[in-house]
């Protein structure tokens, strides 16, 4: 159900950009228009169909509590420390002499403390550059479409085989628009099949426009309450559901995977469930499949130096387990369940 | 996720004989019978059974200065005379080469001259111990041992080797401990691996094969020399062994039929008296049957063990084709049904897995840790006019991998480009099961390397895999002795210490490329390697040139040469140096491709073009096995490393595996007669051959294993899996033809291959891999065994990656707490 051929409308879509683009006078080549990426990820089979490449970028207007990538949430660079690679100042020591505010000084355990209130206005992060451990890493790096589908490109006989492709996914990944569009574009170009791993919450326009460039969409549905939304996500589900609305309506052949991240004390209701599936209930062509809450990021919020708002709360897989089914019930077949 | 650790898959199988112990299998209900076999010999620690080497040494004494394939035969012949014959409880096929429960069996014709030493110390050893009882450990040392002085062919290669070569080869003067730098194999085993042609045998049994010599014998001319010196002694010798084969399985009649006299159980009865009379007849005789079909290759196979030791254990060939006919038939006449057929095929899995590959002598020990042996059943592949060859016997096989508990048989799997859906989804299914099995051997690959090297299509395309990774076509390959494995990250320390090594001291082993402190560019340094690699590949080759003409004088195999038309039809035993017509594929290991390109990667990235450390700072941290130089080593482990299709790497791979090649090309044909290419395959060995190196330019420390394989090195491959399968094709030289089999291994987190849609992916997978042309691939489905080593010892798994949709991490980098969330997650299958 994946693989929808949408070369037609594709084509005829792309046409119109190129044509509009040239008259608009816009110079800058696709291939050379730049974004912010953190992670380009081989071999990953869980995000659209086959075997793909996830180009994960930064920034994202959302805050959600659970997020298990919180690299991804900024614009700007992020500084992370690995403690567990850390060789220790006594041995290494490289950081404390690269850092040029002297904020990186010998701590507890002869590990290194860093105090990061210059970060934020230290463009390059030379300590970064100075540890040999990788114990401290700059999440984030300004690439280019070229450089980042070169890279895309190299997995493309396993595409072949696997009806893979690439993802793209954040953060937000549309809200750097230019970037994102340039990249699916030039995808297109290419002849790479592409999915995108979308929060929603993303000028309608936008969505608009990248969607006649997508083979596969995963739409985050995380509830229907807009308050409960709102409280633990930073930003009300509004626009979110009007944009899905729209993506599906209008775009009626693009096949469509709406996902529920399961988040204890969120979402982990049979009353939230029923209500997400109650609503993808019309929408015949969207499939839906519910993601089981995982502490697995909590550790990269160590990395940044930040609350863990989630503390130690586990998923409890009992309930998880009956949810799956009170969607199956709903939603029959279109009910994705992994373990079947 | 991708790599760790691996060889080729050796048999773990007291792990699973304790889960037989430990709780019910959920298929013993449907297996009863094989189950209760291996109840039996749970747990037991192997036992030396002399009689073999007992019954040969005393023909042995009896026949010299006759000819040797004749004085090999008349061996078999009292061997078949006289060793004792079991009829195991509930066992439906007949023939062993040893004593009930887990054995292994002497070769003294290989080891006879320290055997005598190693029999006192063999239970003592820390690797392979297996037990002897005193009074037989008292016949090897006083009847055995004192025969075979001064006359085995390991001393007549040890005096043989000149100096320069000897040095390189052994570390003592009597040739029995390895260097372990460019390392002889051929003394531990008569010859690489082999695969006998068993469908001949089903179809004209040994009779047949029998009358065939008697009538060659008839047609020679009584005056030509030739025919009477080395013709006439050849087919006398096929005579007898045919003869002997035959002998050898009446006795297993007679004594099944005895046995069926006081049996009180009918069923049982019934099934004895069966077995006599399939022994009576094969293999002797053509088969008739299914039943009588299995017996006659088990039979064969277990006979040719008792002739001579084979690399890794006489091949089981592509047992889905040749049991096919007797199987459909058997269906067809609604004598058989799946069940039964599946439990005969398991009651050779059993015998299987009751045998031990035991190696004597420390080296072979140290090569095949944990008594593995690999006697591939191959399934699948193409037909010899090149179509798809799986049918339901193929399903029924890998049906019976999945059911049954042991780690055998070891089972290959050739994959085409055409291979149907239906299969590959079988295969994916079966290595799913988490044993690993079937490993994948490609045909794209194969097929068409064969042809260049000299076989026709048709041959090619019926090729069995034999042994760990290898492929053969019965009856136009030939014999080939053991090759060189050759410490290549031993040429890099070499270079760094001026043609020394830290464990050898002072003494001058390799080239003296001079004082590397001195070089001034990359290239100088490439070049100095180049010339210890030169120098390394001249002593395998030589090695090589004496080992194919000494093998010819101490070796003969009159049985496997009754199988072979090309033997039958010059009659020439297959362990001469060349036989007409035949096509010898040997080869030379590659061992620590990753090893040794990470750290020439590392020498070139921070050495010579970033010059973040100096030549002199380098060799300091190294000398100090970079005890004090923990942000030099975790440097020097970032540099770009083989096995993450970094072009970087993957470009100094290629260089190297192309002066391997050429060289092959070169000298093989030209001076030694035969193929001799360049393999990556290292069994269990680059763990030995990782002792003696000290601490290398990637970071790794002193006596640490080296990277296996064309596998990339511990934890270096950050990339996942698609990558080690594209650093592995950027490395090969496709455009030369003197290369042999590489093997690779693959891990998956269980999450990665889940359900329905992960077998699809693993399908697409294999598939990739047949696109690329990669000779082999091995999967290995993580479990929590593995997780939890990966918990202990991180630096070996750092490349571990877990996938979890929308989110990915190194498995290593989480903490201790978070480990055991995703081992927890892993053992309950909600990953």
């Amino acid at each position: 159900m994946y693989t929808v051929c949408r070369l037609n409308v594709l084509s005829h879509n792309f046409h119109i950009q190129q044509l509009e683009r040239h008259n608009m006078g816009f110079e800058l080549d696709d291939n050379q228009q730049k974004g912010m990426v953190f992670n380009v990820q081989k071999f990953s089979v869980h995000d659209g169909p086959g075997i793909r490449t996830i180009v994960f970028t930064k920034g994202c207007p959302l805050r959600c509590r659970w997020c298990s990538n919180p690299e991804s949430q900024l614009h700007e660079t992020d500084l992370a420390f690995n403690v567990g690679r850390c060789l220790g100042v006594s041995k290494c020591g490289h950081c404390t002499l690269a850092c040029p505010f002297g904020s990186i000084t010998v701590g507890s355990n002869d590990i290194p403390k860093i105090e990061r209130s210059h970060c934020k206005d230290c463009e390059h992060k030379p300590c970064a550059e100075a540890c040999p451990a990788q114990s401290l890493l700059i999440y984030g790096k300004e690439r280019s479409v070229e450089d980042v589908l070169s890279v895309v490109e190299q997995d493309m006989v396993f595409y072949a085989r696997s009806k893979g492709g690439l993802t793209i996914s954040g953060g937000e990944p549309l809200l750097q628009t230019d970037f994102a569009l340039a990249l699916l574009r030039e995808a297109h170009n290419r002849h790479i099949r592409t999915a995108i791993e979308t929060c929603g919450m993303v000028q309608e326009e936008t969505l608009r426009a990248a969607a006649p460039l997508l083979h596969n969409v995963l739409f985050d549905i995380k509830h229907i309450d807009p308050v409960i939304h709102k409280e633990q996500t930073g930003r009300s589900n509004e626009q979110i559901l009007a944009n899905f609305k729209m993506l599906v309506t209008e775009f009626p052949k693009l096949p469509v995977l709406a996902r529920t991240p399961v988040v204890p004390n969120f979402n982990d209701n049979g009353k939230t469930i029923k209500a997400i599936c109650d609503f993808l209930l019309p929408f015949e062509h969207v499939h839906y499949e519910m993601l089981p809450y995982h502490r697995l990021g909590t550790q990269k919020y160590q990395f940044l130096d930040r609350p863990i708002l989630m503390g130690d709360v586990q998923l409890n897989n009992k309930k998880f387990h009956g949810l799956q089914n009170i969607a199956a019930t709903i939603l029959g077949e279109r009910f994705h369940r992994p373990n079947k | 996720m991708s790599t760790v650790t691996c060889d080729c898959r050796s048999p773990q199988e007291q792990r699973l004989l304790d889960k037989i112990a430990g709780k019910e299998d959920k298929f013993r209900k449907t297996h009863q019978r094989v189950f209760k076999m291996l109840e039996r010999f749970d747990g037991q620690k192997p036992r030396i059974d002399i009689e073999r080497a007992l019954y040969f040494t005393q023909s042995m004494q009896e026949t010299e200065g006759q000819p040797l394939v004749l004085r090999w035969a008349k061996a078999l012949m009292h061997i078949a005379q006289n060793i004792t014959v079991y009829v195991q409880d509930d066992q439906l096929l007949l023939g062993r080469a040893g004593c009930d429960g887990r054995y292994g069996i002497l070769y003294p014709e290989l080891d006879g001259d320290f055997l005598d030493i190693a029999v006192r110390d063999l239970p003592t050893r820390a690797t392979s111990p297996a037990t002897i009882t005193p009074e037989d450990a008292k016949r090897v040392i006083e009847e055995i041992a004192p025969y075979w002085k001064g006359k085995t062919y390991h001393e007549a290669l040890n005096a043989a080797l000149p100096p320069e070569v000897h040095k390189l080869t052994y570390d003592d003067p009597q040739g029995l401990v390895s260097r372990f730098i460019v390392n002889e194999t051929s003394s531990f085993r008569s010859s690489i691996q082999w695969v006998h042609d068993y469908g001949k045998i089903l179809k004209r049994g040994f009779n047949g094969i029998k009358r065939e010599a008697e009538e060659k014998l008839a047609a020679l001319d009584p005056l030509s020399c030739k025919d009477q010196c080395e013709k006439r002694p050849f087919l006398e010798a096929v005579i007898i062994v045919c003869d002997a084969i035959v002998l050898w399985a009446k006795r297993h009649a007679v004594q099944a039929r005895a046995l069926a006299q006081l049996e009180q159980d009918p069923v049982r009865k019934a099934e004895l008296l069966r077995m006599a009379e399939n022994a009576e007849r094969v293999p002797g005789e053509p088969a008739r049957d299914f039943w009588e079909a299995c017996q006659s290759q088990w039979f064969t196979q277990m006979f040719s063990r008792l002739e001579q030791k084979t690399g890794t254990t006489i091949s089981n060939g592509r047992m889905d084709q040749y049991f096919y006919p007797y199987y459909a038939k058997d269906k067809a006449e609604g004598k058989i049904t799946d069940a039964k057929a599946m439990e005969l095929l398991e009651c050779m899995w059993v015998g299987m897995a009751e045998f031990i590959d035991m190696y004597i002598s420390p080296t072979g020990g140290a090569f095949n840790e944990g008594y593995a042996h690999w006697e591939a059943v191959t399934v699948g592949g193409q037909t010899p006019d090149g179509r798809d060859a799986s049918n339901e016997l193929t399903y029924l096989i890998l049906k019976s991998k999945r059911e049954f508990p042991l780690h055998y048989p070891d089972l290959a799997a050739r994959i085409h480009s055409r291979c149907p859906e239906r299969y590959l989804w079988d295969v994916a299914e079966t290595i799913k099961f988490g044993s690993g099995f079937p490993k994948l051997i490609n045909d794209e690959e194969v097929v068409p390397l064969y042809v260049s090297k000299g076989a026709t299509f048709e041959e090619a395309l019926d090729y069995a895999v034999s042994g760990c990774t290898e492929a053969r076509m019965p009856n136009r390959d030939t014999y080939t002795s053991g090759g060189a494995y050759i410490n290549f990250a031993a040429a890099v320390e070499m270079v760094l210490r001026n043609g020394r090594m830290k464990k050898y001291g002072d003494q001058l082993l390799g080239v003296e490329t001079g004082d590397p402190r001195n070089f001034k560019t990359w290239e100088e340094f490439f070049d100095a390697y180049k010339a210890q690699h030169m120098l390394f590949l001249k002593t395998a080759f030589y090695q090589q040139y004496v080992i194919n003409k000494l093998r010819a004088t101490h070796f003969a195999q009159p049985m496997g040469s009754a199988m072979h038309d090309l033997c039958m039809k010059h009659c020439i035993d297959l362990h001469q140096e060349h036989i007409p017509e035949g096509i010898n594929f040997g080869y030379f290991e590659y061992m620590g491709l990753g090893t040794v390109v990470d750290s020439l990667s590392a020498v070139k990235k921070f050495v010579f073009e970033e010059k973040k450390i100096t030549m002199d700072k380098l060799i300091e941290a190294i000398d100090a096995n970079f005890e004090g130089y923990d942000d030099i080593k975790a440097l020097l482990k970032s540099a770009p490393c083989y096995g993450n299709n970094d072009p970087y790497a993957d470009s100094i791979g290629r260089e190297i595996d192309r002066i391997s090649v050429e060289y092959g090309g070169k000298y093989s044909m030209k001076d030694l007669g035969i193929h001799n290419d360049v393999r990556y395959v290292p069994f269990t060995s680059h763990v030995p051959f990782g002792k003696v190196v000290s601490a290398t330019p990637n970071g790794r420390t002193d006596g640490f294993p080296l990277s296996d394989g064309s596998s990339a090195s511990h934890g270096a491959d950050v990339n996942g899996p698609t990558a080690v399968l594209l650093s592995n094709y950027n490395t090969k030289n496709m455009g030369m033809r003197d290369r042999a089999a590489r093997m690779l291994n693959i891990k998956f987190t269980p999450k990665c291959v889940e359900g329905d849609e992960g077998t699809e992916k693993l399908v697409a997978f294999i598939r990739t891999f047949c696109d690329l042309k990669l000779w082999h691939v091995q999967f290995n489905v993580l479990n929590k065994e593995t997780l939890l080593a990966a918990q202990k010892d991180p630096q070996k798994y750092r490349s571990l990656i877990v996938r979890i949709a929308g989110y990915s991490a190194y498995f290593v980098d989480l903490s201790p707490d978070l480990q055991n969330d995703l081992i927890a997650r892993t053992e309950h299958d909600t990953l």
